[in-house]
């Protein structure tokens, strides 16, 4: 085949030079796009951002140059700890227990003598492919006051009903439990496939050895797991910081009243395009980055610590 | 091997009957804890479903039946009669299928450049593409917002469209899947003297389609279920997604009944799901994508 082909290119040489040409350049021309829209959406926007946050900025019209003003108020605003304090409420609420829920029924539907596993698998998986508003509406709408199905249960016991969105720390779980819901699946599918990597041949040498399942799993398949847990746990923790619509959906962009329920997410969200201080928002999103950038390096410390 | 690692352990030679009533409890508790949690995982759907059929006289009765006594569809009439939710989910629909083709299109022809073919400063590159994964997303929403201000994007669908058509988790995947392609058969193609984007067109595309079609359903349900973009960039009414409308409309007055808003939120699911349910397999192969090894 390859001698035909020398032939046939040997007899056009003038398309050749051009295909040659074509061919150092094609590979840029292909990957370009990416850069071009990097540069324009990505790069631009970061740069501009720490433009913006030394400024005055109010709207899309430039005000006066402030400084470090911007971050100075941050660290005095009241409402900027109370969002920090929420979202680690909702981080201590969700995060350890979903990556032990994850791990547990990864571990149950890996096993191969449990049956209908396709179809658990495709049941806790579901809430994954509804989208964060309807997840929102439909937690305010399973303890909502009147149409709720948590106080329709009550009142079916004989017990009185409950204004679960009007109290400051039920409007953390419900946020916990949507969030729970919600994301369960998305880390079990993540834990399954890890432990489809993890050979047969270890869990049956130790069940010779006597091991019970139980030992098996804390032995095996936790040290073995830790990369994809530590990829999970900083995943999980990055979306935590970044919560936004769900919390909008419950309980409204203010956060509730007293923004009892604000969180860091909401909290960017309100001084952006609700009050629209672009200049403080910007300092906002900044440090935000910031904490997010060291609780995950925090995280990979521990991590690769603990498996030395 | 396989088939004797997995046996049951009430198979095994040589166990009492004790180990094997044990073994058989709990196997039973774990089929209790699976289906509990699987009707955990049910129920809000049941009571979004439930609350989208019940008739309006039954919401004088509070609080609502556990079950309900007769079923209607006068919310889903309400949803369509009074307000631009049709428009809606057209106007999502629009977005999604434009966004897939336009993604798939860019970021396949990038990730199978960044496997197959050579070309100078090639590694450099793509680890420059993984690192803008890091960057925060939510430091450029602002600067975004005022950059689309000042082209005159805001209130249009660019801002939603442009930003991610080459996008880095795209090109990441389709590089990862055009690694396994054989060298030999891009050769071989290219000496019967068919051009770089040709090859690319008539040689890859047909054998990548199972992971063209992860990336697909990939950007469908996200840009679907998108929520952020266009809370911010949209203002029109005529041209919100049916997120927005879901959470934004639905919550003014026009149509506050929640039994109108819990049929919305089933119109607007059942595309996801259906999709969902049809190419299953798909849709785990781009979530698992990059989180294992």
């Amino acid at each position: 085949m390859a001698p035909t082909a020398q032939l046939t290119q040997a007899q056009r040489p003038a398309v050749r030079r051009r295909e040659r040409w074509w061919r150092i350049a094609a590979p840029y021309v292909f990957i370009s796009p990416f850069y071009i829209l990097f540069l324009a959406f990505g790069l631009l926007p970061i740069v501009f951002s720490l433009v913006v946050s030394l400024y005055d900025w109010r709207g899309t019209t430039p005000g006066g140059f402030v400084g470090m003003q911007n971050y100075q108020v941050l660290l005095r605003d009241p409402t900027f700890y109370k969002s920090l304090l929420n979202t680690t409420y909702v981080w201590i609420g969700s995060v350890p227990p979903m990556i032990l829920l994850a791990l547990v029924f990864a571990a149950i539907l890996n096993s191969r003598f449990v049956r209908f596993r396709n179809l658990f698998r495709t049941v806790y998986f579901l809430p994954v492919v509804t989208s964060l508003v309807i997840t929102g509406l439909v937690f305010g709408q399973l303890f909502s006051m009147s149409f709720g199905l948590v106080n329709s249960a009550l009142e079916a016991l004989g017990l009185p009903a409950f204004n679960w969105l009007n109290d400051p720390t039920w409007m953390k779980i419900i946020l916990v439990l949507a969030l729970l819901w919600r994301w369960t699946g998305n880390d079990m599918v993540i834990m399954l496939a890890g432990l489809q990597s993890i050979p047969n041949d270890l869990y049956e040498a130790a069940r010779v050895d006597g091991a019970t399942d139980v030992q098996s799993f804390w032995h095996i398949t936790i040290p073995l797991m830790r990369p994809v847990i530590l990829f999970d746990a900083i995943i999980s923790t990055i979306g935590t910081f970044n919560l936004f619509a769900e919390p909008y959906v419950l309980f409204g962009q203010g956060g509730a009243m007293n923004q009892a329920a604000v969180v860091t997410g909401t909290f960017l969200y309100q001084n952006s395009f609700r009050y629209f201080k672009f200049g403080y928002a910007s300092a906002i999103a900044w440090v935000l980055a910031a904490i997010i950038l060291a609780l995950s390096m925090l995280q990979l410390k521990l991590g690769s610590r603990e498996a030395a | 091997m396989a088939t004797t690692s997995m046996t049951p352990s009430s198979m095994r030679s040589g166990l009492s009957q004790a180990a094997r009533l044990r073994a058989r409890v709990t196997r039973l508790v774990l089929y209790i804890v699976l289906i509990l949690a699987a009707i955990a995982f049910l129920l809000p759907f049941y009571w979004m479903v439930l609350s989208s059929v019940r008739p309006k006289a039954e919401y004088y009765a509070l609080p609502m039946p556990l079950f309900p006594r007769t079923l209607s569809l006068e919310n889903y009439q309400q949803l369509f009669a009074r307000s631009l939710f049709g428009r809606g989910l057209l106007n999502s629909a629009f977005l999604a299928i434009v966004s897939v083709i336009l993604q798939v299109a860019f970021c396949s022809l990038a990730g199978y450049t960044f496997a197959k073919l050579r070309f100078r400063g090639r590694e450099a590159l793509f680890v420059g593409i993984l690192t803008t994964m890091m960057i925060p997303s939510g430091v450029g929403l602002i600067p975004n917002f005022i950059i689309m201000a000042r082209i005159h994007w805001i209130d249009t669908y660019w801002p939603l469209i442009v930003p991610g058509i080459a996008n880095a988790f795209g090109i990441f995947w389709m590089r990862q899947y055009c690694l396994s392609l054989s060298d030999d058969l891009l050769d071989a193609a290219r000496i019967d003297g068919a051009g770089e984007f040709g090859i690319y067109w008539q040689v890859v595309l047909p054998i990548i389609t199972p992971a063209l079609a992860s990336l697909a359903i990939f950007v469908f349900l996200s840009t679907w279920n998108d929520f952020l973009a266009p809370l911010v960039f949209l203002r029109s009414q005529e041209l919100f997604t049916v997120q927005l409308w879901l959470s934004v409309v639905a919550q003014q007055g026009e149509v506050k009944t929640p039994a109108v808003v819990m049929a919305g939120s089933v119109l607007a699911s059942i595309p996801i799901v259906i999709l969902f349910a049809t190419l299953q397999r798909y849709f785990i192969a781009g979530l698992t994508a990059g989180s294992v090894k």
